[in-house]
């Protein structure tokens, strides 16, 4: 065989495999896109996953005459709320509020719970779904009306425009984001590399500027080595047996977010000691030299030459960590839990958004949707979050110059 | 005359291979001393030892005392942060931080604890001015100091190397990476700083050592053959090896 037809060869499998890699990723994004953009929109990521039930009352019961100039849905001009019909990212049909006009009685409802909350003020607005609506009709007799009897948005108008006095309403918040889950997520990759980066680097610093050949230290290195392959699920079980105990010291009593980020922490160390050390090796001995004969201390070589020296080195550290937070489930079911927390707390349990994703894929009815969704806001997360490394790393970088 | 060191019975070895052997000299305060000889020779080795740059290398023993002021800087309670700072260096390629001009300069005196910026600016001036640097850089001082070219870094270096107001400058082949007209600004320079400063330098180049030193010392094979001041080396060598060198017959 000639050297040039070799040669093909050989330039035509790096293109294929070059092609083949982008196609995999292509068709990766465009299925996620495809599936999930249409879920997308703010009320997802703002609201809260768990919808809040009411049981209230209006304070003016007494129908007037509205009207609505901008409403696309169905207006009840006596009581001056508009409705729609729609879908939830769980496929549940529901009439969600459009539309309130400005003095209609929907805009001062009070509870009708008993206890502490009862007569207080729900604030209610656009996007809060009613349940069912107990209402006195045009004859005088008792009806009810809304969801549970099946209606859609035309069905409730029309009952509630018959309706001379309210009696109740059962209503329901609107629900199903994912801001806890997105606010957790934040916090784990925050507490995982506030504890592993500074302990990383300084390892890393060890390993290549103090470290001599004994055996000793060639066991730390084969040790962080093997800690690199190590799967996660084990890591998760080591965190519920070696690190609860410490979290309970902050107050945690179950699964933490706390217990996630120690656990994701010890995973991100073989990462980050890497990332770094591999940058304090090209560091010219030069410079090193240079520092020394200067009459700098061994520390003051490190920290004021050889470490800014590697801020790349640390910046793609972080950037590493920063997916493998996000992208982690395994290790932190047991840590950090499932439960999704509309408010999550540094010890207390939540969820992290592939955690969510793995929630809706394993349950009875997997729903595909939600979770492509909700990947298309991990991937805007890692790229904001990759934006605003590189924008401080320049930052830092540029101070050294 | 004063002497800057007095090297007694030095011994270098690197693991089992000897690469000094029983070296004795005595160096010349306020003058220029070139070390010569061919590559391998243990010049540069020799010149790392005086201000202990050979700590950082494994498997390195030396035996023998190297006295400086009386005192041997082998001795186990020896500051060695404290003798680099007496003993500057200039390294064989220029090698400034990754900084700013203005950075690279009060390197040394802020790791030694100097804050005040009047001060700070006045050393940054003089150094420069002394390195034959301040009129080409002083509106540019705060730009990197990787923009310069291959000489303006080497004097730089020096620069850098003054600032710590050190008594002995050691050079190691510093003009083995620049160009000759870059070479001749070092040469003059080297002339310039011998008032005020011990410069030791190793050089390749024989007529570099004539040019600008003082006293010559001519290494071989890890042995020191010859030691006397530079035209007698030059001129009437009394080691037949040394004149094999300088006349050209090897190395």
């Amino acid at each position: 065989m000639s050297r040039q037809v070799k040669d093909n060869i050989l330039n035509g499998i790096t293109y294929l495999c070059a092609f083949l890699g982008v196609l995999f990723l292509g068709s990766i994004l465009v299925y996620v896109l495809t599936n999930g953009l249409k879920l997308i929109n703010w009320d997802l990521i703002k609201n809260d996953y768990w919808s809040q039930n009411y049981l209230v009352a209006v304070t003016d019961n007494e129908p007037k005459e509205f009207t609505c100039d901008s409403c696309n849905g169905y207006f009840s001009t006596k009581w001056g709320v508009s409705f729609t019909d729609e879908v939830t990212s769980h496929k549940e049909n529901v009439i969600t509020i459009e539309y309130i006009a400005p003095g209609s009685p929907f805009e001062n409802l009070t509870s009708l719970t008993a206890g502490d909350m009862y007569g207080t003020t729900i604030p209610v607005d656009e996007g809060y779904m009613i349940e069912k609506l107990d209402y006195i009709d045009s004859q005088g007799n008792a009806a009810i009306g809304g969801k549970i009897l099946k209606q859609d948005a035309k069905a409730l108008q029309e009952s509630l425009d018959d309706a001379s006095e309210i009696t109740s309403i059962y209503i329901q918040s609107p629900g199903e984001g994912i801001r806890g889950s997105l606010i957790a997520t934040l916090y784990l990759i925050l507490i995982s590399l506030v504890i592993s980066l500074p302990i990383g680097i300084a390892s890393a610093i060890y390993l290549n500027e103090y470290a001599d050949k004994s055996k000793m230290n060639r066991l730390i290195r084969q040790g962080i080595e093997t800690l690199t392959g190590v799967p996660s699920i084990v890591y998760g079980l080591m965190g519920v047996s070696v690190l609860f105990p410490v979290t309970t010291v902050f107050g945690a009593t179950g699964t933490s977010i706390l217990l996630g980020g120690l656990t994701m922490a010890i995973i991100l160390l073989p990462t980050i000691i890497r990332s770094v050390e591999e940058a304090l090796i090209v560091v010219p001995q030069s410079l090193r030299d240079a520092s020394l004969s200067l009459g700098a201390t061994k520390s003051q070589t490190i920290f004021k030459v050889v470490l800014p020296c590697c801020m790349n080195g640390i910046l793609t550290g972080v950037l590493l960590s920063i997916g493998r937070v996000i992208g982690e489930s395994a290790a932190l079911i047991y840590t950090m839990g499932t439960f999704i927390s509309d408010n999550p707390v540094v010890n207390g349990p939540a969820t992290s958004l592939s955690l969510m994703i793995w929630s809706f894929m394993s349950a009875e009815q997997p729903n595909f949707e939600l979770a492509c969704a909700i990947s298309i806001i991990i991937l805007a997360v890692v790229l904001v979050l990759n934006i605003i490394v590189k924008i401080v790393g320049k930052k830092l970088s540029k101070n050294f110059v | 005359m004063d002497t800057c060191f007095d090297v007694k019975n030095l011994n270098l070895y690197y693991g089992e291979k000897q690469a000094l052997k029983n070296i004795n000299i005595d160096l010349y305060k306020n003058k220029v001393t070139a070390f010569i000889g061919p590559s391998g020779c243990g010049k540069s080795t020799f010149l790392r030892c005086l201000n202990r740059m050979n700590d950082l290398i494994e498997n390195c023993r030396i035996e023998g005392t190297i006295l400086k002021d009386g005192v041997n800087i082998y001795e186990p309670k020896t500051d060695v942060v404290e003798l680099r700072t007496k003993v500057g260096m200039v390294f064989q390629k220029p090698n400034p931080f990754p900084m700013s001009i203005y950075e690279n300069i009060v390197y040394g005196p802020k790791c030694h604890g100097l804050k005040n910026k009047a001060e700070l600016n006045q050393i940054v001036e003089k150094s420069l001015k002394q390195a034959a640097l301040w009129d080409e850089v002083h509106d540019r001082l705060h730009e990197s100091a990787l923009g310069l070219s291959g000489g303006q870094q080497q004097r730089l270096c020096i620069a850098r190397a003054i600032a710590m107001q050190p008594e002995v400058i050691l050079m190691d082949e510093p003009t083995s990476a620049l160009d000759p007209i870059a070479t001749s600004k070092i040469e003059e320079l080297i002339e310039s700083l011998k008032k005020d400063y011990t410069i030791i330098i190793v050089t390749h180049s024989m007529q570099q050592a004539s040019r600008v030193s003082d006293y010559t010392a001519f290494f071989l094979l890890g042995d020191m053959v010859e030691y006397d001041t530079t035209s007698i080396i030059f001129q009437n060598p009394k080691d037949k090896r040394t004149e094999d060198y300088i006349t050209g017959r090897f190395g």
